[in-house]
């Protein structure tokens, strides 16, 4: 068990990538509180799920775009845990359109969601991890969207860019705290986000547009969360490591 | 009311426990930047952990005012601290030597204030003495 008693934060924990990712730091031994905003029946259930198993973990409700909810839960987990050394910002949300309809509510959703519950939270952790522990690991769930956009997305791509972009900051100043920050970059990946594509394109974007001949699977990304939540991960910081089957090469099957 | 040397021992228990530095290294005219090698980061910290050992509210700014860095143009002309900047200095920093300073009043020379007896002097004051 690669993180035996360590305490995990991870927010939009109740399905997709989030629930893989609570799973798997469960199953290396972690004590994980996950976040989430109005799945209540999913969150219940996982965490009902992962405490049979013989597992800690606790699903606490809040909106991370709140500017309150971080340091509440944050808090929560110290009081109850005593620690934060894994925070996980997955909570993310899609609000895709063309460009030139977007509106400002479908713009500001997403960067409020996606980048500014990112901060809140990095912020709620950054004391007890820097200044406290010194040590800490944050993994930022980012999107190979920040760089590899297709039309619809200019408020998903411009909040995972700046995800991008302030994992490298945060790189730089944490660093000298022993605390690595580094950004997980999922391709296409089979979750409730994707659904929609996928009913309508994802055989083609998996036969013709995936090296691996395959969508992503929760797990996938989990794997690599792990890796940077864990011993392997300890000289990295500041990456944003892209999980994608390969789509961001941009070939396509001949 | 703790004597000068009881400050001076648990700052640099402090100093040693924030800058990771050896006990020996740290004495009253150490200065934290260039003696210590503490960066941005460390002050917040040695504030935090000073605040801790001593039972004091150190409020933002009150021991390690950041605007004196920052070079502001109303303080410094060609890279020297002027009059304006070196009242500045005084009002802020009470308790800083700055005799010595105001002979070169180089700007990069600022940081040079913060040394391990800037500290204690100002916990004397902090602490009723």
């Amino acid at each position: 068990m690669l993180l035996k008693d360590q305490v995990a934060l991870v927010t939009g924990g109740s399905r997709g990538i989030g629930k893989a990712i609570v799973q798997a730091l469960a199953r290396e031994g972690a004590k994980v509180a996950f976040v989430y905003k109005g799945s209540k029946e999913a969150a219940e259930s996982l965490e009902a799920e992962l405490v049979a198993a013989g597992g800690t973990v606790k699903a606490l409700q809040g909106d991370v775009s709140d500017p309150q909810t971080a340091q509440t839960l944050v808090s929560r987990v110290l009081a109850d845990w005593g620690r934060v050394d894994i925070l996980v910002n997955n909570a993310g949300v899609i609000r895709d359109g063309l460009f030139v309809r977007m509106d400002a509510a479908n713009w500001k959703a997403v960067l409020d969601t996606n980048l500014d519950g990112t901060f809140y939270f990095c912020r709620a952790a950054a004391e007890q991890m820097a200044l406290k522990q010194r040590s800490g690991r944050i993994i930022n769930v980012s999107s190979v969207a920040a760089d590899h956009v297709n039309a619809g997305q200019a408020n998903y791509a411009a909040s995972k860019g700046a995800v991008n972009a302030f994992t490298r900051a945060l790189a730089v100043e944490l660093g000298s705290r022993n605390v690595t920050v580094n950004a997980v970059a999922p391709g296409f990946i089979e979750t409730d986000m994707s659904e929609a594509v996928r009913n309508k394109a994802g055989d083609f974007i998996a036969k013709k547009l995936v090296p691996l001949r395959r969508l992503g699977k929760p797990e996938d990304i989990a794997g690599v969360v792990v890796f940077l939540a864990g011993p392997a991960g300890a000289y990295m910081t500041g990456q944003v490591l892209t999980v994608d089957g390969g789509l961001s090469l941009g070939a396509v099957t001949a | 009311m703790p004597s000068e040397q009881e400050i001076f021992e648990k700052v640099r228990t402090t100093l040693v426990d924030a800058l990771n530095v050896d006990e020996d290294e740290v004495t009253l005219a150490s200065r934290l930047r260039g003696d210590l090698n503490a960066e941005s980061i460390d002050f917040l910290d040695i504030v935090f952990r000073l605040e801790k050992q001593f039972g004091v509210k150190i409020p933002r700014e009150e021991l390690f005012p950041e605007a004196i860095f920052s070079g502001d143009p109303s303080f410094v002309t060609d890279g020297k601290v002027n009059a304006a900047g070196l009242k500045e200095l005084q009002e802020k920093l009470p308790f800083a030597n700055l005799a010595e300073f105001a002979k070169d009043p180089r700007i990069e020379k600022v940081e040079d204030l913060f040394t391990v007896e800037f500290i204690v002097s100002y916990l004397k004051r902090k602490t009723g003495g």
